[in-house]
C-alpha cells in the first residue's frame, strides 16, 4: 500500500506537502536572482522598487566580464575535446581489455571525483608553481582536465558496456577491418555515452571554481573566479544579471540534451 | 575433394578443452548442423571457423586452401548470431548495404543487391526502418540478408532463432530452408533443438563434451544411433538396464531380470558377454496391450503410471517390472488406451531389430 | 583433461580476439595525466607537511595541539553531520514521493531538481547570500508578518552555512533513494498489509529496512562531499565557524605554510579515503563528486 500512490490515504497529502515545499525550496532561489537582476535596488530590496536593465548593460559593457566569460568559455571547450578524446580511448581498454589490475585501474581513474577538489587544488598551484603554468591556459587546462576525466570515462564505459560487442563482430566479418568496425559502428552506437562525457566535462571545467580560484592570475580569470572576486566585495546586482545569463545558458543545455535524448529514442 | 574441410580441429583454454579432434566435411550446398547441448563444443568450432578464436591444433580448408591464417574480415564468410547483431544506428537498407560498402561496390550495384535482397527474405519496402523498430524475426530476417548480401560461400548461423518464440521460430525455420533452396549456399547451423536440427538439416553433427559422437542424416541418427549420447539427443528414448548374454556381428541377446531374454537386437559400443548394458527404447516403437505378460520374447511387463492426453496422441507413463521408468505413445483412439487406469499392469511389446543396446 | 560444460556462447576470452586484443596502452594517456598531475602532486604536498619547516612531525602537533584548529575540525564535523541529517530527513519522503507519484507530476520535480543541481554553484550561493541578509526576502517577509521585530542572523554563521549546503546537497541524496525505491517490489508492502501490518509498522518494519542500503549510502556520501566542501562555507559561512577545505586554502593562500596547509590536507584525506572505503566495502561502487 505504501508503494500505491492512490491508496496512501492521509499519508499521500503529507508526501506531496513536503516535496511541494522541498521543489519550491530548489526553484525559488534561482527564480529570485532572476527577478532580481530585473530590479533597480542596487541592496537587492525585494519586492524591488522599479524595473531595469541596467545591471546587464553594466555587465556588457565592463570588458572583464566578457573576457572572463570567453576564457571559461575557450577553457571548457578545449578540456571538452580532450576529456572525450582521453577518456574513450582508455574507456576502450579498461573494457575491452585484459590486463592484471584493470578493475583497480578503473577505480583510480574515479578518485578525482571523491577527492575533496581544494587538497588537489592546493596540491596543482604548488606544482604548477614550480614549473610556471599558473596563470596560464595550459594551467587551467590541465586542473579542469583531471576533474573532468572521471565523468568521461564513466559514461563512456557505461556506454560501451552496454554496447553488445557481437555486432562489432558482425560487421568485421561482413568485411570491415577491425578499425573501421570500430569507427563506422562502434562510435556512433556509442553517441549517446559520448555526448554525455561531452556535456559533464563542460559543465564541470565551464562551472569549476575551486582549482580556479588557485590557477587565476590577474590577467587571465574564469567566469567563476570573477564571479568569486566580485563577491567577496560585494553582491552587486550585477552578479545577479550574470547569474541569470548562466541560468539560461543551463536551462538551454538542458533542453538540448532532452531534445536529443527524444531524438535517439524516436 | 570436398568444399569444406576440418581437420583434427583442436582448442585449448588453458588446461581445458573445448573441442578436440573435430573432423568434418562439408559439400558445397549443404546445410550441415552442429547439434549438441550447452559446453559441448559446437559454437566453439563455429567461432573458429568464423576467425574469431585460432585453433590449437588442426586445420581448415575451404576449397582445399587453409583459412587458419586469414584473418576474419578478410575470409568472406557469411555469419547470423544469438543475439540481433543489426547496426542499431543505420538502417535497414544500410545495414544490407554495409559489407557492400567496405568492399567498395559502385553505388548502383549496392541498391540493386539491397532490394535483391530484401525480396529474398521478404522484407520489400523495410528499408528506412531502424532496427529498432523491427520484431525480432523480422530483425534476424535482416542478419540473414546482410550475411548473404555479398554472396559468401558459406553461411554460419549460430543458434540464431533461440531468442525466438515457439511460432515465430517455426516461421522463420520455413524461411530458412526457403533461402536456403533459393541460394544454394553453404549453411553450417548450431543449435540445441533437436527438432530444429531434424526440420533443417542435410546432414547433422552430434557434439557431445567436445567431440562429435555421430554424423549423419537424421532418419540415421534416428535409427542407428552410434552412442547412447546420440539416442537420447535425437529422438526421445528410454533405458532399460540389462545384461549381455552373447554378442557377435553388432547383435546381441541379452536378458532384462531374471526370466526375460532378448535376442538378436543391434549393439553399439562393444560389450562383452556377461557385461551390463542399457537398451533404448522409443516410446512411439512400443506397443501396448492389456494384462499380464504373452509369452513372446520382447514383451515387458509394466504398470501404468500415468496417462496425459496430448491432443493427436496420448502419452502413457509406465514403471518396468525392473524398476525404470518407460514411456509409450499411442495415437488417438487406440482401443487399449480408451480404459486405461492408473495401477493397470501392461504388456509393452517391441521388435527387437528397432531397440539398441549401448553397453554400458 | 578438463571438458567445459556449461557454456552456451564462446568464453569470454574468445570475445576479445577478433578485434585486436586492446590493452593496457591505451589507458596510458589517462594514466599518464593522472600520474603526474594528481597523484605526484597530492603525495609531494603531503610529503611538504612533514618536510617543511623542519622535518618532523611539528606541523601535526601544532595542529591536534591547539584548541583554534580543534574547533575548525569539530565546526567541520558539526556542519557536516547536520547537513547530512537534515537532507535525509527531508530526502526520505521526496524520494518515496518521487517513486510512486504520477509521472506528470515527478516529471516536473525532476526537472527542479535537474536545474538547481545543474546551475552554477557560485549562483546558487549567491542566491542565498542575497535571500538571507538582513534585508533580504526571508527577513523581510517574517517581519511582515509580524512573526520578528528584527532582522534575524542568517547569514555568516552556523544556520547560513546549514541551509547552502543542504540546498546544494539536497539531489544528491534524493536520486540515489528514489533508485533504490523504485526497486522495491510495490507486492511486497501489499504483503506485509496483508500480514497485517498497520501502515506505521509496514513503513518502519518494511519499507524503511529495505531503503536503508540506500539511505546509508547516500548520507555517507553527503558526509563525505560536505567535509570538503569550500565554496559555500567561504561564502556563506562567519569567520567564527570556519570549515577544514577553508583552513587548507588559508594556510596556502594567505599564510604561506606549506607544513600546516599539507598536514591539514593530510587529516581530510585520511577521513575521505577512510569514509570511502567503508563505502565501498559495504556497498560496492559509491559515486562521489566534491568542490
Amino acid at each position: 500500500m505504501l508503494l500505491n500512490f492512490d491508496r496512501l490515504g492521509g499519508w499521500k497529502w503529507i508526501l506531496l506537502g513536503i516535496t511541494g515545499l522541498t521543489s519550491a525550496f530548489l526553484i525559488l532561489p534561482i527564480v529570485f536572482i532572476a527577478a532580481l537582476s530585473f530590479g533597480s535596488s542596487q541592496w537587492l530590496i525585494f519586492p524591488p522598487p522599479g524595473w531595469t536593465l541596467k545591471w546587464y548593460a553594466m555587465f556588457f559593457a565592463d570588458p572583464r566580464w566578457l573576457e572572463a566569460a570567453g576564457t571559461s568559455f575557450y577553457i571548457a571547450a578545449i578540456v571538452t575535446v580532450l576529456s572525450v578524446l582521453i577518456g574513450l580511448v582508455a574507456s576502450f581498454g579498461l573494457v575491452h581489455g585484459r590486463f592484471i589490475g584493470k578493475e583497480g585501474l578503473r577505480a583510480l581513474f574515479l578518485t578525482p571525483m571523491i577527492l575533496p577538489v581544494v587538497v588537489l587544488a592546493v596540491a596543482l598551484y604548488a606544482f604548477f608553481l614550480r614549473i610556471g603554468l599558473n596563470g596560464t591556459v595550459t594551467g587551467f587546462v590541465i586542473a579542469h582536465l583531471v576533474v573532468a576525466l572521471p565523468f568521461s570515462i564513466l559514461s563512456i564505459t557505461n556506454a560501451l558496456e552496454g554496447f553488445d560487442k557481437s555486432i562489432e563482430d558482425a560487421a568485421v566479418l561482413c568485411g570491415a577491418s577491425p578499425l573501421e568496425a570500430k569507427l563506422r559502428i562502434t562510435l556512433p552506437s556509442i553517441s549517446h555515452g559520448l555526448f554525455s562525457a561531452a556535456v559533464f566535462s563542460f559543465l564541470t571545467s565551464w562551472d569549476e571554481v575551486v582549482l580556479a580560484i588557485f590557477m587565476a592570475s590577474p590577467t587571465l580569470q574564469t567566469l567563476p573566479v570573477k564571479i568569486w572576486a566580485t563577491l567577496r566585495q560585494d553582491l552587486t546586482p550585477v552578479i545577479a544579471a550574470a547569474s541569470t545569463l548562466l541560468i539560461v545558458v543551463t536551462i538551454a543545455l538542458m533542453l538540448l540534451v532532452a531534445l536529443l535524448r527524444k531524438g535517439l529514442k524516436s | 575433394m570436398s568444399f569444406l574441410q576440418i581437420r583434427a580441429l583442436r582448442k585449448d583454454y588453458g588446461i581445458v578443452t573445448a573441442v578436440r579432434d573435430v573432423n568434418l566435411t562439408v559439400e558445397r550446398g549443404e546445410f550441415m548442423t552442429f547439434l549438441g547441448p550447452s559446453g559441448s563444443g559446437k559454437s566453439t568450432t563455429l567461432y573458429i571457423l568464423a576467425g574469431f578464436e585460432n585453433p590449437t591444433a588442426g586445420d581448415i580448408l575451404l576449397d582445399g586452401e587453409s583459412l587458419i591464417s586469414t584473418p576474419s574480415h578478410k575470409r568472406n564468410i557469411g555469419m547470423v548470431f544469438q543475439r540481433y547483431t543489426l547496426f542499431p544506428h543505420l538502417s535497414v537498407g544500410e545495414n544490407i548495404a554495409f559489407p557492400l560498402k567496405v568492399r567498395r561496390l559502385p553505388k548502383a550495384e549496392i541498391d540493386a543487391k539491397v532490394k535483391k535482397m530484401l525480396k529474398l527474405v521478404r522484407l520489400e519496402g523495410f528499408e528506412d526502418r531502424k532496427p529498432a523498430q523491427m520484431s525480432g524475426g523480422q530483425q534476424q530476417r535482416v542478419a540473414l540478408a546482410r550475411a548473404l548480401a555479398y554472396d559468401p560461400p558459406v553461411l554460419l548461423m549460430d543458434e540464431p532463432l533461440s531468442a525466438l518464440d515457439k511460432k515465430l521460430r517455426e516461421e522463420i525455420q520455413h524461411e530458412i530452408r526457403r533461402i536456403h533452396q533459393e541460394t544454394e549456399v553453404t549453411i553450417l547451423y548450431v543449435t540445441h533443438d533437436q527438432e530444429e536440427a531434424l526440420r533443417l538439416s542435410d546432414r547433422i553433427a552430434v557434439f557431445s563434451r567436445g567431440v562429435i559422437d555421430q554424423i549423419g542424416t537424421g532418419p540415421e541418427l534416428y535409427a542407428n544411433p552410434a552412442t547412447r549420447f546420440v539416442a537420447e539427443f535425437v529422438g526421445d528414448s528410454d533405458f532399460v538396464d540389462c545384461r549381455i548374454l552373447s554378442a557377435q556381428n553388432g547383435r546381441a541377446d541379452i536378458s532384462i531380470g531374471s526370466s526375460l531374454t532378448i535376442r538378436g537386437v543391434p549393439m553399439h559400443g562393444g560389450g562383452a558377454a556377461g557385461g551390463m548394458a542399457a537398451l533404448m527404447l522409443r516410446p512411439e516403437r512400443l506397443s501396448l496391450a492389456r494384462g499380464s505378460v504373452g509369452e513372446g520374447t520382447a514383451n515387458l511387463a509394466a504398470t501404468v503410471t500415468d496417462i496425459a492426453f496430448l491432443g493427436s496422441n496420448i502419452h502413457v507413463a509406465a514403471a518396468a517390472e525392473t524398476g525404470e521408468a518407460l514411456s509409450v505413445r499411442l495415437p488417438f483412439g487406440h482401443e487399449a488406451a480408451s480404459s486405461l487406469a492408473r495401477g493397470d499392469m501392461v504388456s509393452l511389446g517391441f521388435d527387437p531389430a528397432s531397440a539398441h543396446v549401448f553397453s554400458a | 583433461m578438463v571438458l567445459l560444460t556449461e557454456r552456451d556462447s564462446p568464453p569470454p576470452a574468445a570475445r576479445l580476439r577478433l578485434v585486436r586484443p586492446m590493452n593496457f596502452a591505451l589507458t596510458v594517456p589517462a594514466l599518464l595525466l593522472l600520474v603526474v598531475f594528481f597523484i605526484l602532486p597530492v603525495l609531494s604536498l603531503l610529503l611538504r607537511s612533514v618536510m617543511e619547516p623542519e622535518p618532523g612531525l611539528g606541523n601535526y602537533a601544532a595542529l591536534l595541539g591547539s584548541t583554534t584548529y580543534l574547533k575548525i575540525f569539530l565546526n567541520t564535523f558539526v556542519v557536516s553531520a547536520l547537513v547530512t541529517v537534515v537532507t535525509l530527513a527531508i530526502g526520505f519522503p521526496v524520494a518515496w514521493a518521487l517513486a510512486i507519484m504520477p509521472s506528470r507530476l515527478s516529471s516536473i520535480v525532476f526537472a527542479i531538481l535537474l536545474l538547481s543541481m545543474w546551475t552554477n554553484l557560485l549562483t546558487r550561493t549567491y542566491a542565498w547570500m542575497v535571500l538571507l541578509q538582513r534585508t533580504g526576502v526571508i527577513n523581510k517577509t517574517l517581519m511582515g508578518l509580524g512573526l520578528i521585530s528584527e532582522p534575524l542572523p542568517l547569514v555568516n554563521n552556523l544556520t547560513g552555512v546549514t541551509i547552502g549546503m543542504t540546498y546544494i546537497m539536497l539531489p544528491f541524496i534524493i536520486l540515489p533513494l528514489y533508485g533504490v525505491i523504485r526497486k522495491i517490489d510495490p507486492a511486497i508492502l501489499q504483503a506485509a498489509a496483508l500480514c497485517g501490518a498497520t501502515r506505521w509498522q509496514a513503513l518502519t518494519r518494511v519499507l524503511i529496512p529495505l531503503a536503508a542500503p540506500g539511505m546509508v549510502s547516500g548520507a555517507l556520501m553527503v558526509f563525505v562531499m560536505s567535509l570538503g566542501y569550500f565554496v559555500t562555507p567561504a561564502l556563506l559561512g562567519g569567520t567564527a565557524n570556519m570549515m577544514l577545505a577553508e583552513l587548507i586554502a588559508q594556510f596556502v593562500q594567505s599564510l604561506v605554510n606549506w607544513g600546516m596547509g599539507g598536514a591539514a590536507a593530510l587529516v581530510l584525506l585520511v577521513v575521505t579515503l577512510t569514509l570511502y572505503a567503508i563505502q565501498l566495502r559495504l556497498f560496492g561502487t559509491a559515486r562521489m563528486e566534491g568542490r
